[in-house]
């Protein structure tokens, strides 16, 4: 069980929180002319990425904030929390440790090297 | 195998005898004494039979690896699969040998071991594939099903486990020597520490062998006590024994049980275990070392066990389990048990190595010498014999020549592994060592130090210099400890996994899994099936699948496949161990957390009343809501049913409707966010009107719907499903804060601030007067739709008149704690009208009469406001609001979506059911297409037949036509397709 730091609250338990899926998704301007396109990609299209990824979380039982996070998601580590209103930080601060060529973090996804 | 006491010692003291029984029969044992050890003191060796062929299984080793003597403790709630190792005796215990009929000594599934050489890899899946698949589900299934498993599963769940969290700077995994070595590091430190051993004393090697002469210059068993004197008490540590850590999950948190009842019986209604959640900022795991065991042929046989069991059973529990083992091994290991069966004046029988002479070690080679025990070396076991018990062996010496010699009892070490469970589950990384064949700890993914021998350090050299070096990160004292020990110094060890049976034969067997019942055979068959891949072959051949994941075999099983391969063992790699390490029960698991707490019940503040009213209640959500009310006990549902909702429509009926999410929304810009929430536009709405008003997903699909009341431009009172209340505010909270940060609005919910009272039917208004003389119902004060506050004896109401019957109605909104004394007047001066309680089961059926749809049952998250009809609720001016753009997708404007009928059946006296399939044809001939479903179906009184709703694509178009609806048994119902509406289709109840 992973420990979330809370912008608000501070290091908290996973059990408390729910995740929103991808963050820094803008939704679109509904007053102007939206095509089915860009609109379809905004309801139904989420990255899926295998590394570093923006994220939304919100503290369900704690504070109820919504704010956004970097997680690895192939060791799950979370590496910054940050506030709604809070610049997105640039991802070439954080160090992947995706690194072999089948995309396995060395060590952490429980797989060992195997010679193909 | 006859076993003699030997002298006692700080654990067994021979005058505390305690009585216990084993498939009925009396025995005693000493206070101390695990199942295993006092068995084995009354001579007993044959304690289970195995898994698939029924062989005969005795004790193979003497801890949480034990794969054999699994038993039933009958006297502790029937718990099966115990192991006999680990668990302690008490006076009246009851055990039970396992997977046995009718008796262990006569075993009828033994007949599986004369078929077994059809009982190879994948049998069941080779075998059970014909006929028909019908005979999978219906016999072999059934059989199978019977067949598996060793114990049988309690019949009732009656343990109570407690759990606890802890949050320390370091947990120390096994309370060994090294672990005891870390902790006297963190002595009077500033770090918070937990000690966790899973035995009830602290010790490890220091009480399990001789390995170790002098710490210190003391004997080890005063050093020990010192030092465990001196942790307990350092006020920085807390040491936690009888706990097993049995999971090693993500950020240091880890999972550990503790058995509250070592060595006595759980008091019925106790605590009698207790789950440990852990999180830790550094694991130190210094939970040792595992013995492997050998393959050759009949390596099961009772009166097998491990060389470092032996030795435990001598120091532990003062008992050798037989006067004159014979050793195998091909490793300097089992060096210590030749050193203390001397020193305790036995002799073993005879002494086989794999290794030549000059590798063995020479202080173990003038042991030998000196007490004339006979020395095998360069020498192998082919094979053990006996029946139901270990009688002769045969052994190939140096020269290839052949040796039988007799014996009761064979000690195996096959080398040692470090226990890398734990750390294999913290996602570390593990290295094989060539020389010391076996794969130790190399880069931990978490902060985990590992010490000793779990870290893969088998000689005792380095020991300060290891410790000092790994706790450098921590501000501690530096250690230093001598030591010295009475054998060996350096591990040495020479590759061996299986020696091959002298005869060929289809009945010789060589275990790999001794739980499973896996042979070396086994896996050269997955191999040459293909299956050469390690997940692949463990998951094929069931090879260490069993509770004990291969403790003592799993390493040897690689070293086979590497062999057939031709590949390094790094090569072939690990299979992944998960947790738990051993097993824990479900009630340790679930802790306080079941049955009345399993779930929250939530209850209205009406609840007492609807239980001595003769309320039968339906779940919805976590609440108890009733679903109709019973007048007598002879009173069927839809008897209830139908007297409760004829008496809405002719008299009038009261609903408690307190469950309904309520939502109180306040704010400068509360009207621009309600716009943007719901579909309607509350814009021109009047204060003091209430509208019904859907909220729908960014897709456009309808997610929820209520009544909302406007009270002003900066006030709104929204009601949601009783389901949806938690999502519906969860939503708007989300939308507040991401997208319309700019808007200055609150919400929060008062669904249990308020009881809600739904009363409706043609004599509501003459209630309604009655009730409340001061507030005038007229149509021309009080119209539909509107609401008002106002006061009755002192109590806050706000009455809103809205329907969900058809019927003239009203809800009236109470604070929860003055409900019941408005509830109990309403009842009282109803009476006279015929007033009576209605469940939700009525409720359905009148909305459903009205063509009123349920959120999450006519709809399904794929049905938009259109497909249900009511376009005239999308505020189709606003700018925007939650699905807007969605509704003009391409997908969403099809004419060919599913949409909102009604169905009545063509021949009323036909009788339709929810979930029905809609089709065109009479005749069912596959493929049929489908048109749609009966999502609502009800009889009615008041129409005299059944009706539904449905969804049908294109279902609009076909009001008018017939169809048919398929039934269960393949035939169908002529139906008619309606408009979704069956009473008063002008609402004139409605408005009157």
């Amino acid at each position: 069980m992973l420990i979330i730091n809370c912008p608000y609250c501070g290091p908290r338990d996973q059990s408390e929180f729910s995740n929103g899926g991808e963050a820094h998704v803008k939704r679109p301007d509904g007053s102007k002319e939206i095509g089915d396109r860009e609109w379809g990609e905004y309801v139904f299209i989420r990255a899926n990425p295998k590394g570093l990824f923006y994220e939304r979380w919100v503290h369900t039982h704690g504070c109820r904030k919504w704010f956004n996070c970097v997680r690895d998601t192939s060791t799950d580590q979370i590496l910054v929390t940050y506030k709604l209103d809070e610049k997105k930080p640039n991802l070439n601060n954080f160090k992947s440790v995706v690194k072999t060529p089948s995309g396995e973090p060395e060590v952490g996804s429980g797989n060992f090297t195997v010679e193909k | 195998m006859k076993s003699i006491n030997l002298k006692e010692n700080q654990f067994i003291q021979f005058h505390q005898k305690i009585s216990f029984k084993f498939d009925g029969v009396k025995y005693f044992g000493y206070k101390g004494d695990t199942i295993a050890s006092a068995l084995l003191r009354n001579n007993i060796n044959l304690v289970g039979r195995s898994f698939k062929y029924h062989r005969p299984r005795g004790i193979y080793t003497c801890g949480i690896e034990e794969p054999n003597a699994l038993v039933q403790i009958i006297s502790e709630y029937s718990e099966p699969n115990t192991r006999a190792t680990i668990k302690k005796i008490y006076e009246g215990m009851e055990i039970e040998s396992q997977n046995r009929w009718p008796s262990l000594e006569n075993d009828f599934g033994s007949i599986n071991n004369l078929f077994s050489p059809i009982f190879t890899a994948g049998f069941y899946y080779k075998t059970f594939m014909g006929p028909h698949k019908k005979f999978w589900k219906n016999l072999y299934e059934p059989l199978i099903r019977r067949a598996a498993g060793l114990g049988k599963p309690p019949k009732d769940f009656k343990g109570i486990s407690n759990h606890i969290h802890h949050n320390v700077d370091v947990t120390i995994i096994g309370g060994g020597l090294n672990g005891l070595l870390a902790a006297k590091s963190f002595i009077n430190s500033n770090y918070d520490v937990l000690l966790i051993d899973f035995e009830d004393q602290l010790g490890g090697i220091i009480n399990n062998s001789n390995k170790i002469s002098l710490i210190d210059n003391k004997d080890p068993k005063d050093w020990l006590k010192e030092t465990i004197q001196e942790i307990e008490d350092s006020k920085n540590i807390k040491i936690l024994k009888n706990t097993l850590v049995t999971t090693y999950n993500y950020i240091n948190h880890l999972i550990a049980i503790e058995d509250r009842f070592v060595g006595s019986k759980p008091i019925e209604g106790k605590v009698n275990s207790t789950l440990h959640k852990i999180r830790t900022g550094h694991t130190i795991l210094c939970n040792g070392h595992i013995e492997r065991f050998l393959s050759f042929q009949n390596n099961d046989l009772p009166g097998i066990m491990l060389s470092s069991s032996f030795e435990k059973y001598m120091c532990r529990y003062g008992l050798a389990p037989s006067k004159e083992p014979v050793i195998f091994s091909n490793n300097s290991n089992s060096n210590s048990l030749v050193y203390s069966l001397i020193k305790a004046g036995l002799k073993p029988k005879a002494y086989i190595d794999s290794r030549s002479g000059e590798e063995i070690e020479p202080n173990l080679f003038d042991l030998i010498r000196k007490n004339d025990v006979p020395l095998y070396t360069n020498s192998q076991i082919k094979g053990a014999f006996g029946n139901k018990k270990i009688e002769k062996i045969l052994v190939e010496d140096s020269s290839s020549a052949l040796n039988e010699i007799k014996c009761d009892c064979l000690c195996l070490s096959g080398g040692i592994n470090p226990d890398v469970h734990l750390f294999t589950q913290s996602k570390g990384l593990l290295d094989w060592d060539e020389k010391d064949l076996t794969y130790k700890p190399s880069k931990p993914f978490q902060p985990t130090i590992t010490l000793g021998s779990a870290s893969g350090q088998f000689n005792f050299d380095n020991l300060n210099s290891d410790v000092n070096q790994k706790l450098k990160t921590f501000k501690v004292k530096k250690l230093d400890v001598k030591l010295e020990l009475n054998t060996n110094t350096k591990y040495n060890i020479e590759k061996l996994w299986e020696v091959s049976p002298q005869k060929k034969s289809l009945w010789a067997k060589s275990f790999i899994d001794l739980q499973n019942d896996v042979t070396t055979k086994d896996i050269r068959q997955a191999i040459t099936e293909g299956f050469d891949r390690i997940e692949h072959l463990k998951r094929y051949t069931t090879n260490s699948m069993g509770t004990d994941q291969g403790k003592i075999s799993s390493i040897n099983a690689l070293g086979i496949v590497s062999d057939l391969l031709d590949k390094k063992v790094n090569e072939v790699g690990t299979t992944i161990y998960r947790p738990p390490y051993a097993p824990l029960s479900f009630s340790a698991i679930a802790g306080r957390n079941c049955y009345e707490f399993y779930d929250p019940e939530r209850k209205s503040p009406i609840h007492s009343w609807h239980l001595k009213n003769g309320a039968i209640f339906e779940d919805v959500g976590q609440w108890k809501r009733p679903w109709y009310f019973q007048i007598n006990k002879d009173e069927s549902m839809h008897d209830a049913v139908q007297r409760e909702s004829k008496n809405v429509r002719e008299n009038a009926g009261i609903l408690d409707g307190s469950t309904l999410g309520k939502i109180e929304i306040k704010g400068e810009d509360a009207l621009e966010f309600m716009n943007l929430i719901y579909t309607n536009s509350f814009t021109k709405m009047k204060q003091g009107s209430a509208r019904y008003a859907l909220m729908l997903g960014e897709d456009g699909m309808v997610k929820d719907d209520g009544i909302i009341c406007k009270i002003s431009d900066q006030h709104f009172i929204a009601t949601t499903t009783t389901g949806g209340a938690a999502t519906v505010l969860g939503c708007m909270e989300e939308y507040a804060q991401t997208e319309w940060p700019n808007l200055k609005v609150f919400m929060n919910s008062i669904t249990e601030q308020y009881a809600t009272f739904n009363i409706s039917g043609p004599k509501t208004r003459e209630i309604m007067k009655k009730a409340f003389p001061n507030i005038n119902f007229s149509n021309e004060e009080f119209p539909f739709m509107t609401f008002q506050f106002h006061e009755f004896n002192g109590i806050p109401l706000r009455i809103l008149r809205a329907s969900f019957t058809g019927e003239l109605g009203y809800e009236i909104y109470i604070p929860s704690n003055s409900a019941p004394k408005i509830w109990d007047n309403i009842q009282s001066v109803g009476k006279e009208f015929g007033l009576a309680p209605y469940g939700t089961e009525a409720m359905h059926l009148l909305r459903a009469e009205k063509g009123y749809i349920i959120v999450g049952q006519d709809t399904d998250g794929s049905i938009t406001p259109i497909d249900l009809g009511l376009s005239w609720m999308i505020g189709k001016s606003k700018k925007d609001f939650l699905g807007k753009r969605s509704l003009t997708r391409s997908d969403t404007i099809r004419e060919d979506r599913k949409q909102l009928v009604g169905i009545i059946p063509s021949n009323k006296a036909d009788k339709l059911e929810e979930g029905q399939h809609i089709i065109l044809d009479k005749e069912i001939k596959s493929p049929v297409p489908m048109l749609g479903h009966i999502t609502s179906c009800y009889y009615s009184s008041t129409l005299g037949h059944d009706f539904a709703l449905a969804v049908i694509k294109n279902g609009r178009s076909m009001i008018g036509t017939k169809a048919y609806a398929s039934t269960s048994s393949m035939s169908t119902t002529g139906v008619d397709i309606v408009k979704p509406v069956f009473y008063d289709e002008d609402n004139k109840r409605l408005v009157s």
